[in-house]
């Protein structure tokens, strides 16, 4: 419906876009763009109207799938699940950041990963979790003994209470920061985290592709618009001093978390502080390698929907013109011409 | 002059009535299929309103092949193996499992609100504290059920139970509380004991109106399942709804909601055909024919 309103009311007046976010620390910053007014700057400077609507996570990407909203955070993952999977083909124009150790397996009583075969252990299936802990068993040589671990589905909001209120559970997979709520409790201690698997989980901001290939050319200013306000906010929270930690502030409130909170899981966020250094990851070889495990694990766990026969039927779309699959069914794409021009200073 | 069809006189036909009674469900059907076709013909890789074809098939493998994450199936499995071993015959068995147990514990909160009503000691032990109980949302109590009963079974089970217990004891209280006293002394005249008073005479009458009651319960008890089994589980019915959620698996979504549904309407028909079996003196007052059902 939203939709039908911006097209119908761009004739009149300006084109009206909405991005989502939800709370993660890569994503946090959309709540200052808004708040600071960077974003209305941007959207001003492109004659476009941004409206920027914070969600839960999911309902974010519900709401980007049902095509309620234009733009969305979320992983490269459920980018993959969630919109690509289920025909809502999709542009990935902004690459945040890499977890780098925000997601992490914890166990308690000194447990190895030799240990959790027959043990029960917490965590919200067929998430970023599921794949962390997938790759901690498969990187150990304990791949064969992944099924014998007894995954309990738990929802995020109760995982932390239900994991320290019964001891009688081994282990469990989350992220910052329930991690560190959970790690304040004695006797408990990480096994794994996600900065032993750099760039597999990666924190992205994604477009409609059909919204940025708008014939009137106004999804590709919005996309510029979104990439020149997140630039600009990114570059002066990287460098440290009184001005950022008053920006980290700011940003920290909108997930209710205290500066030093917001820093110390900033410290295990693997931002891409300027356009040149997101622009390398995205167009290197590397991105592959990860996607293509990403995207097994979304196949082999059925993530990519009960129709889908084959792993090449979702395929993905590389700056360089490559896919990774079938090349006529490219349903996620990863863009860097947006960040190629904030490089460039062209926005 | 017969009353128009908005009168509160208006007597429907026979085959009226029938049609009228339908007609929402033939509604809200052909309005689906033509949501879902247009939103096929838009896109056809569509997940969120999957057409009855992809349910059908959804269902199909529900019903005859085991969950992912278990064991495969042996070639040439019979067909009771493969139902027995079925993902669909999984959730349900151990939603079933968890229904039934909180079912059972209701039991004691009958006779606890029948002893609340006759013996004043008990009253007033348990009745303010029962009234308070009551109000409480059992669900923000969450962290503590973990403490006490862990994360397994029992917790999701006492869910069920701290949230619904309280109604059907104040509703066997004030049910006790509405037996004609005549009656109890008339009983006591008679030579009864106290207990025969209780069981009875008392129990006796009541109970097709406790069924009622937790007939008309049976929704709470379910809602509080399914919360359980969102929050903490590896298997049930609403286990797989919310992994499903997860990559928009409304081809199997929408089914298990219905089998959900079918389930707890012959749950409710068999309480109603129990009931009337053992209570045939018992008019369901004010109800017509079906009326909770």
């Amino acid at each position: 419906m939203l939709l039908a309103a911006a097209s119908t009311s761009a004739a009149q007046t300006k084109p009206s876009f909405t991005v989502g976010w939800s709370v993660y620390a890569g994503w946090t910053p959309y709540h200052y763009l808004q708040q600071s007014g960077i974003m209305r700057k941007w959207a001003d400077k492109y004659g476009i109207t941004i409206k920027v609507q914070r969600f839960d996570y999911a309902p974010s990407l519900d709401a980007f799938v049902s095509k309620t909203i234009d733009a969305c955070t979320m992983t490269n993952m459920e980018a993959l699940d969630m919109p690509a999977a289920s025909g809502v083909p999709t542009t990935a124009i902004i690459v945040g950041d890499y977890s780098n150790g925000n997601d992490a397996l914890l166990v308690r009583n000194g447990a190895q990963l030799k240990d959790l075969p027959g043990k029960r252990l917490l965590l919200v299936q067929k998430t970023v979790s599921e794949y962390l802990f997938d790759r901690a068993m498969t990187m150990n040589g304990l791949k064969d003994q992944i099924k014998q671990v007894k995954l309990v589905n738990t929802s995020d909001s109760d995982i932390a209470t239900a994991f320290l209120s019964d001891t009688n559970v081994t282990a469990t997979v989350t992220w910052k920061p329930l991690v560190s709520q959970i790690r304040k409790q004695k006797g408990i201690t990480s096994l794994f985290n996600s900065s032993q698997v750099p760039g597999e989980i990666l924190d992205l901001t994604v477009v409609r592709t059909e919204v940025l290939n708008r014939p009137d050319g106004s999804g590709r200013l919005f996309a510029k618009a979104l990439a020149g306000a997140w630039y600009e906010l990114i570059a002066k929270m990287s460098v440290p001093g009184p001005e950022a930690d008053k920006i980290l502030r700011a940003i920290g409130a909108g997930s209710e978390d205290s500066l030093e909170s917001y820093k110390e899981q900033l410290g295990t966020t693997k931002m891409f502080y300027t356009p040149q250094s997101a622009l390398v990851f995205t167009t290197s070889a590397e991105i592959k390698q990860k996607m293509a495990l990403v995207r097994q694990f979304c196949f082999d766990h059925g993530l990519l929907g009960t129709n889908t026969k084959s792993v090449d039927d979702i395929a993905i779309g590389y700056p360089d013109g490559s896919a990774q699959g079938k090349g006529d069914h490219v349903r996620l794409r990863f863009e860097a011409t947006y960040m190629k021009m904030a490089a460039e200073g062209k926005l | 002059m017969t009353p128009g069809i908005t009168s509160i006189h208006a007597k429907p036909g026979k085959s009226v009535t029938v049609t009228l009674s339908w007609f929402l469900f033939a509604a809200g059907l052909v309005a689906y299929l033509i949501t879902a076709a247009a939103r096929h013909r838009d896109n056809p890789e569509e997940r969120v309103t999957p057409t009855v074809a992809q349910m059908v098939t959804g269902m199909t493998k529900a019903v005859l092949s085991p969950a992912e994450d278990d064991e495969a199936l042996p070639e040439g499995a019979s067909w009771v193996t493969r139902l027995s071993r079925s993902m669909l015959w999984k959730d349900t068995k151990a939603s079933g499992l968890r229904f039934f147990y909180s079912m059972a514990l209701l039991l004691p909160a009958v006779m606890l609100g029948l002893h609340m009503g006759l013996f004043p000691y008990v009253g007033a032990l348990f009745l303010r504290f029962v009234l308070f109980f009551d109000k409480i949302v059992a669900l923000s109590l969450l962290p503590i059920l973990f403490i006490v009963f862990g994360i397994d079974e029992l917790s999701k089970i006492m869910l069920i139970v701290v949230g619904v217990a309280p109604t059907i004891i104040l509703d066997t209280f004030n049910l006790t509380r509405g037996v004609p006293g005549e009656q109890i002394v008339k009983a006591f005249t008679l030579g009864a004991s106290d207990f025969d008073v209780a069981y009875r005479v008392v129990l006796k009458q009541i109970w097709p109106r406790v069924l009622n009651s937790i007939r008309l319960n049976l929704k709470a008890v379910m809602l509080f399942l399914f919360a359980g089994e969102m929050i903490a589980s590896t298997d049930g019915l609403a286990y797989r709804i919310a992994l499903l959620r997860r990559h928009m698996g409304m081809d199997l979504i929408i089914p298990y909601v219905l089998w959900t549904a079918l389930l707890l309407f012959l749950v409710d028909l068999s309480m109603r055909l129990l009931n009337r079996r053992l209570h045939p003196w018992f008019e369901e007052g004010g109800l017509r024919e079906g009326g909770a059902g």
